[in-house]
């Protein structure tokens, strides 16, 4: 879920790029560090960064029978790690707003927030946790990627919340006001892409283990 | 596929300097920000449409469609904005009505249109590759630039591999129903990373013999800055100021 284009109060946008900025940077520095130490990274994470793209461009069978797009956050931060995943998701809500018209320029501050940076991270933790706690590959990819996908579209409605409080209710008011108008799409949207994320991992695990070898180093603790 | 990027490579001011072209979007996207929505925003809309679609030549009908995914966020968001939501221990939910809502969406429409029309004068006149060779003299890191080049070219590539997919998956009933639909696209997507693993492994060795250090050199066309243009653009922006100003004063939006 990306806000639009000038959707935001000047402050708004000025304050959210101000706060994703240090997390694009860090993640630009650890691209930067794991460029340097292999050669191929670059290109791989070019490609990585086409291919997140990508999936944001795909239709999505969605369980309300409308289709939506998945965001490509869960299966990034799992294979790609979130760290990474910062500027690769900044990079493609550029452009994002550049070729498909979604998304904007003023608001890329407050979408990375949502998008590159908690969606992520989010994704990434839940996906730990529940391998570390035993759960199966299945189970925590669709954990990670339904629970990454609600993580940014809580965070979204938090940021609209903030830029427009309820006149009555104040702040929580709004909070559960966009949350509400919103979950229509994005909860169904969560499940759909839960779903298919496990679909995806189990074919890469069937089919391409030695490939997921060489995308270790970019999740690596560098 | 993609054919806002059709447009921005196809369009009558093609060959304007980029800057010229961000003094003029960015500008206005300042202003669609900071001027009043009534009638600031409502200028900058006026203006960047009739420049998109007659100054630069995209089709009206296809400006049109493109404002319609936006028009359905502001709407739902209209539709939170317009009601007023209390939760309180006493009280427990209640949904309200709420004029003063209702006053934000409205102003929230005009802005976000004015910014959005010059996010897309920008979008539909402006190759992404002018823009990033901008972004390098700006001192955008070369490695970042290098990335988004090589996302950029490849988003094409990529595009077209799983389109093939997705073509001979549904010539076999691979999207009939909503099960089978979601086994296909995550074969779909399963198959793009292998394709996209094996695309950069080739990629690295075909540089690697042609002497890759780590670096890729690109040549962007030369474009010739017109401090014409450039003092007309000004111009246009602050006619658009002090219009608003001026209308602002003397035509009040009825409440």
């Amino acid at each position: 879920m990306h806000i639009m284009e000038g959707f935001l109060p000047a402050e708004h946008a000025a304050g959210w790029t101000l706060a994703a900025a240090p997390f694009v940077i860090r993640s630009a520095r650890a691209v930067k560090r794991k460029m340097e130490a292999h050669p191929q990274a670059k290109l791989l994470l070019g490609l990585a960064g086409a291919f997140v793209f990508l999936l944001s461009a795909l239709k999505l069978p969605s369980v309300t029978g409308s289709s939506s797009h998945p965001t490509g956050i869960g299966l990034g931060a799992i294979l790609f790690g979130p760290e990474v995943m910062t500027l690769l998701g900044a990079m493609v809500l550029l452009f994002q707003a550049l070729l498909l018209a979604h998304g904007g320029l003023t608001t890329l501050g407050a979408n990375a927030f949502a998008m590159a940076i908690v969606g992520p991270w989010a994704a990434w933790g839940v996906y730990r946790l529940s391998r570390w706690s035993g759960a199966s590959l299945a189970v925590s990819t669709f954990l990670a990627s339904a629970l990454g996908d609600l993580a940014t579209y809580i965070t979204t409605s938090i940021e609209l919340a903030l830029a427009f409080p309820d006149p009555a209710g104040g702040f929580p008011g709004a909070v559960l006001k966009f949350t509400g108008v919103f979950a229509v799409t994005q909860i169904p949207l969560a499940v759909s892409e839960g779903l298919l994320t496990v679909l995806v991992m189990n074919q890469i695990v069937m089919y391409n283990r030695d490939e997921l070898q060489d995308l270790a180093f970019l999740s690596d603790e560098a | 596929m993609y054919l806002i990027d059709t447009y921005a490579h196809t369009n009558r001011w093609r060959r304007w300097h980029t800057l010229e072209k961000l003094v003029l979007s960015a500008g206005m996207l300042l202003l669609s920000l900071i001027l009043p929505p009534w009638p600031g925003a409502a200028l900058v809309f006026a203006a960047m449409t009739l420049l998109t679609t007659r100054g630069a030549g995209v089709p009206f009908g296809f400006y049109a469609r493109l404002l319609l995914p936006p028009l359905g966020f502001i709407l739902a968001s209209a539709a939170a904005l317009a009601v007023s939501v209390t939760v309180g221990p006493r009280v427990g939910w209640h949904v309200s009505f709420s004029p003063t809502g209702a006053a934000v969406a409205y102003p929230l429409l005009l802005r976000s249109l004015g910014a959005t029309s010059s996010l897309y004068l920008l979008a539909l006149t402006t190759p992404v590759v002018d823009l990033l060779s901008t972004l390098r003299r700006w001192g955008l890191p070369q490695f970042v630039l290098d990335l988004m080049l090589l996302s950029y070219r490849f988003l094409f590539v990529l595009t077209d591999t799983a389109r093939a997919m997705g073509t001979a998956q549904a010539s076999r009933l691979g999207y009939g129903d909503l099960r089978t639909a979601r086994h296909s696209l995550g074969l779909l997507i399963a198959s793009l990373i292998r394709r996209v693993l094996v695309r950069a492994n080739r990629l690295e060795q075909g540089l690697a013999a042609r002497g890759y250090d780590g670096n890729l050199a690109v040549l962007s066309p030369e474009q010739a800055l017109a401090p014409a243009n450039l003092g007309r653009i000004v111009t246009l922006e602050l006619l658009v100021v002090t219009l608003s100003l001026y209308l602002k004063e003397l035509w009040t939006w009825p409440r």
